[in-house]
C-alpha cells in the first residue's frame, strides 16, 4: 500500500513539474517581448529595456531562468498581471470563493440526484422511466454549457421574468447579513440549474451502468441462489460495490471544478475564475492565464492522488495489483 | 464480407445507432451541398440587419446582416472538419503509443505508461485555451492542439488490446516465422485491435466539436471561417430580442455532437459482446 501511494505521488509530482516546464516554455516562446510590454512605449529607451531584462533575469541563460522561475513559484510568486500590475495569486484569490461556492453547491446536487436516478433506472431497466431518462441524458451530454446557459436565461429571465440574468448579488440594494445570503442564493439559482442539468446525465449513466454490471456479477448470482431476499442483496452487496467506481468519477470532477463552471460563469457574469479567465483572454494577460493553468494542474494532480488512494483503501484489489 | 454484413446488421438493430447514422448522413449532405442548400451567400452583408425569421431569411439575419441559415449550413463544414481531423490526429498518436507500449512491454511500456499518466492529469481544455490564446487561433492550430491533447484514451485502449493480442497463437506464429516486431505491430496487432479505438474516436469527434465551439464562443475561434460557436457568440449580445441567432446555431452544435455521440455509444455496444466472446 505504501509503495502504491508513493508511486502515485511520484506521478503527481511529475505532472506538476511537467506543467511548470510546459508553462515556462509556452510563456518564453510567446510572441511579443515582455520587456517591451512592460516598458510601455512605442519606442522604449534601450536602457529601460536592459534594466528590465536585468531585473527579471531575462538576460540569463534559459536554464538559469527556469531555475529562477521554479524558485519564484515555490515562494508563491506567480508573477504580475500585465494589466493591473498586481500579483497573480492575489487576483486569483479574490475570485476563488465565488467559483468554489457555485461549484460545490452544484456538485452536491448533481451527485445526489444523478446517483439516485441512476440506481432507480438500473433497477427498472427498460422501463419507460429508464428509456426517457436515457434519451434526455444523451441530449444534455451533447449540449455546450454556454449555450444551455443562454437558453435558460432566455426562458426564465427574459421571457418569464422569474429570476435575475446575471451577477452574484443585487448591486443596487447592497444587502447585508442574512438578506445578502438570500440575495446570493437567489442569483445562484439559474447558474446552478444550468450546471446541474448538464452534469446529472453523466452521474446518471455511470451509476446506471455500474449498478447493472454489478447485478450481473457471479457473486450476486450466488447470493440469489442462497435464497437471500432481493432487497437485501441489493442494499448490502450490489449498491456497495456499484458505488465504488463513482468515487473516482466524483474525485475527477472535483479536480476539474474550476474549468467545469468556467463557461457558466461567463454566461451568467458570475464573478469567479471563469470570468477572470475570459477577461485575461481579451486583454491578453498571459501571466494571469498561466497562473490559473498552473493552479489548475496542481489541484488536478493532488485530487487524482487523493482519489487513487481513497479508492485503493476501498477496493483491495487495486493495491495488490502491482 | 459476411462478417461485415453481420456487423452492419447488428449495428442497425441498435436504435441510438440508427438515429445517429441518420443525423450524420444529413449533416454530411448538408456540408457537401452547402452551396446548393444555402439560400444566400453566407458572407454577404444584407441591408436587413437583425431581421426575424421570414420567407426570405428562414432563420433570420444577424447583427451585421448575415443570413443565419446560410451561415449555419456553411458552419457544418468547419465543425465536421475540425472534429474529424482532430480526432484522427489523436487516433493515430494514441494507436501508435498504445500499440508500442503494449506490444513491446518491459521498460518501453513502463516509460510510455508513465507518459500517459502524466498526460491524463493535464487539464486539456485549459491547455488548449492557453496555447490558442498565445499562438493564435487559426483552424489548423485548433485542430492540431485538440488532437495532441486527447490521445491518451486511445493509447490506453490500444495498449490493453496489444497486451491481450500478443498472447494469441497467430501473433506467436508470426514471431516464430521471423517476422520483424514492427511489422507484426502494424500488420497484425493494430488492425486486429483497432475497433475500440474507432468507437472512441467517434466520441472524440464530439469532444473536439464541443471544444472548438467553446473556443469560438470565448473569442478564440478562427476569425476567417464561419463557425457555430462564433455565431452563438455574435448573437449573444442581441439576446433576448433577437433570439434566433443564438438558438438555431446552438441547436446545430447539439445535433452534430449528438450524432457522433450516439454512433460512438452504439459502436461500443456492438463491440462489447464480441469482445466478451473472444475471452
Amino acid at each position: 500500500m505504501k509503495q502504491y501511494i508513493w508511486k502515485r505521488v511520484l506521478t503527481g509530482a511529475l505532472v506538476v513539474l511537467f506543467s511548470v516546464l510546459f508553462n515556462f516554455v509556452l510563456m518564453r516562446l510567446a510572441p511579443g517581448d515582455p520587456t517591451r510590454l512592460l516598458a510601455g512605449k512605442e519606442n522604449p529607451n534601450p536602457a529601460t529595456i536592459l534594466a528590465l531584462q536585468e531585473r527579471y533575469g531575462l538576460n540569463k541563460p534559459i536554464m538559469v531562468q527556469f531555475v529562477l522561475y521554479i524558485k519564484q513559484l515555490l515562494h508563491g510568486d506567480f508573477g504580475f498581471s500585465y494589466v493591473s500590475n498586481r500579483p497573480v495569486l492575489t487576483i486569483i484569490g479574490e475570485r476563488f470563493g465565488a467559483t468554489i461556492l457555485l461549484a460545490v453547491v452544484g456538485l452536491i446536487i448533481e451527485i445526489t440526484v444523478g446517483i439516485l436516478l441512476g440506481v432507480h433506472a438500473a433497477q427498472h431497466q427498460g422501463s419507460k422511466f429508464d428509456t426517457i431518462l436515457n434519451g434526455i441524458s444523451y441530449f444534455f451530454d451533447s449540449t455546450p454549457a454556454f449555450w444551455l446557459g443562454l437558453m435558460i436565461i432566455l426562458l426564465f429571465s427574459s421571457t418569464l421574468h422569474l429570476l435575475p440574468t446575471s451577477g452574484m448579488y443585487n448591486v443596487r440594494e447592497n444587502y447585508q447579513g442574512f438578506r445578502r445570503v438570500l440575495d446570493v442564493g437567489y442569483h445562484m439559482i439559474l447558474p446552478t440549474l444550468t450546471m446541474v442539468v448538464l452534469n446529472i446525465p453523466y452521474y446518471f449513466r455511470i451509476t446506471r451502468s455500474s449498478v447493472m454490471e454489478t447485478m450481473n456479477e457471479d457473486y450476486i448470482m450466488t447470493l440469489r441462489s442462497t435464497g437471500m431476499p432481493e432487497k437485501q442483496i441489493f442494499r448490502k452487496y450490489v449498491l456497495r460495490n456499484a458505488l465504488l467506481p463513482i468515487i473516482t468519477v466524483v474525485g475527477i470532477t472535483m479536480a476539474y471544478m474550476i474549468t467545469g463552471v468556467a463557461f457558466i460563469e461567463i454566461v451568467f457574469a458570475w464573478p469567479g475564475m471563469g470570468r477572470l479567465m475570459l477577461n485575461s483572454i481579451t486583454t491578453r494577460d498571459y501571466p494571469v492565464l498561466s497562473g490559473i493553468y498552473l493552479l489548475l494542474s496542481i489541484s488536478v494532480a493532488v485530487m487524482m492522488i487523493v482519489v487513487d488512494v481513497v479508492y485503493a483503501y476501498a477496493d483491495p484489489r487495486i493495491r495488490y495489483e502491482d | 464480407m459476411k462478417k461485415l454484413k453481420d456487423f452492419l446488421k447488428r449495428a442497425w438493430s441498435i436504435p441510438q445507432m440508427r438515429i445517429g447514422l441518420i443525423l450524420l448522413a444529413l449533416l454530411i449532405l448538408m456540408a457537401i451541398f452547402a452551396p446548393v442548400l444555402a439560400p444566400h451567400d453566407p458572407y454577404y452583408l444584407y441591408d436587413e440587419r437583425l431581421h426575424a425569421p421570414c420567407a426570405e431569411f428562414p432563420l433570420g439575419t444577424d447583427g451585421v446582416g448575415h443570413c443565419v441559415l446560410s451561415q449555419i449550413i456553411y458552419g457544418s463544414r468547419t465543425s465536421l472538419t475540425i472534429g474529424v481531423i482532430a480526432a484522427s490526429i489523436s487516433a493515430v498518436i494514441g494507436t501508435t503509443v498504445g500499440g508500442v507500449a503494449g506490444f513491446f512491454g518491459g521498460k518501453t511500456d513502463k516509460v510510455l505508461n508513465e507518459v500517459m499518466n502524466v498526460f491524463l492529469m493535464i487539464p486539456s481544455f485549459f491547455l488548449i485555451l492557453l496555447i490558442v490564446a498565445i499562438y493564435g487561433s487559426s483552424m489548423l492550430n485548433v485542430m492540431i492542439i485538440i488532437g495532441l491533447t486527447s490521445w491518451v484514451g486511445n493509447a490506453r485502449l490500444m495498449r490493453a488490446q496489444a497486451i491481450s493480442l500478443k498472447q494469441r497463437t497467430f501473433i506467436r506464429s508470426a514471431e516464430a516465422m521471423g517476422e520483424s516486431k514492427s511489422s507484426i505491430l502494424w500488420k497484425h496487432i493494430i488492425p486486429n485491435g483497432i475497433f475500440p479505438i474507432i468507437a472512441n474516436t467517434t466520441m472524440n469527434i464530439s469532444g473536439a466539436i464541443l471544444s472548438e465551439a467553446g473556443l469560438a464562443f470565448i473569442g478564440l475561434g478562427d476569425p476567417n471561417i464561419i463557425s457555430w460557436g462564433q455565431i452563438i457568440d455574435a448573437g449573444k449580445k442581441y439576446l433576448p430580442k433577437c433570439w434566433w441567432i443564438t438558438s438555431f446555431s446552438g441547436l446545430a452544435v447539439v445535433f452534430t455532437v449528438l450524432a457522433f455521440y450516439l454512433i460512438g455509444d452504439g459502436l461500443t455496444k456492438v463491440l462489447t459482446p464480441k469482445m466478451t466472446q473472444q475471452k
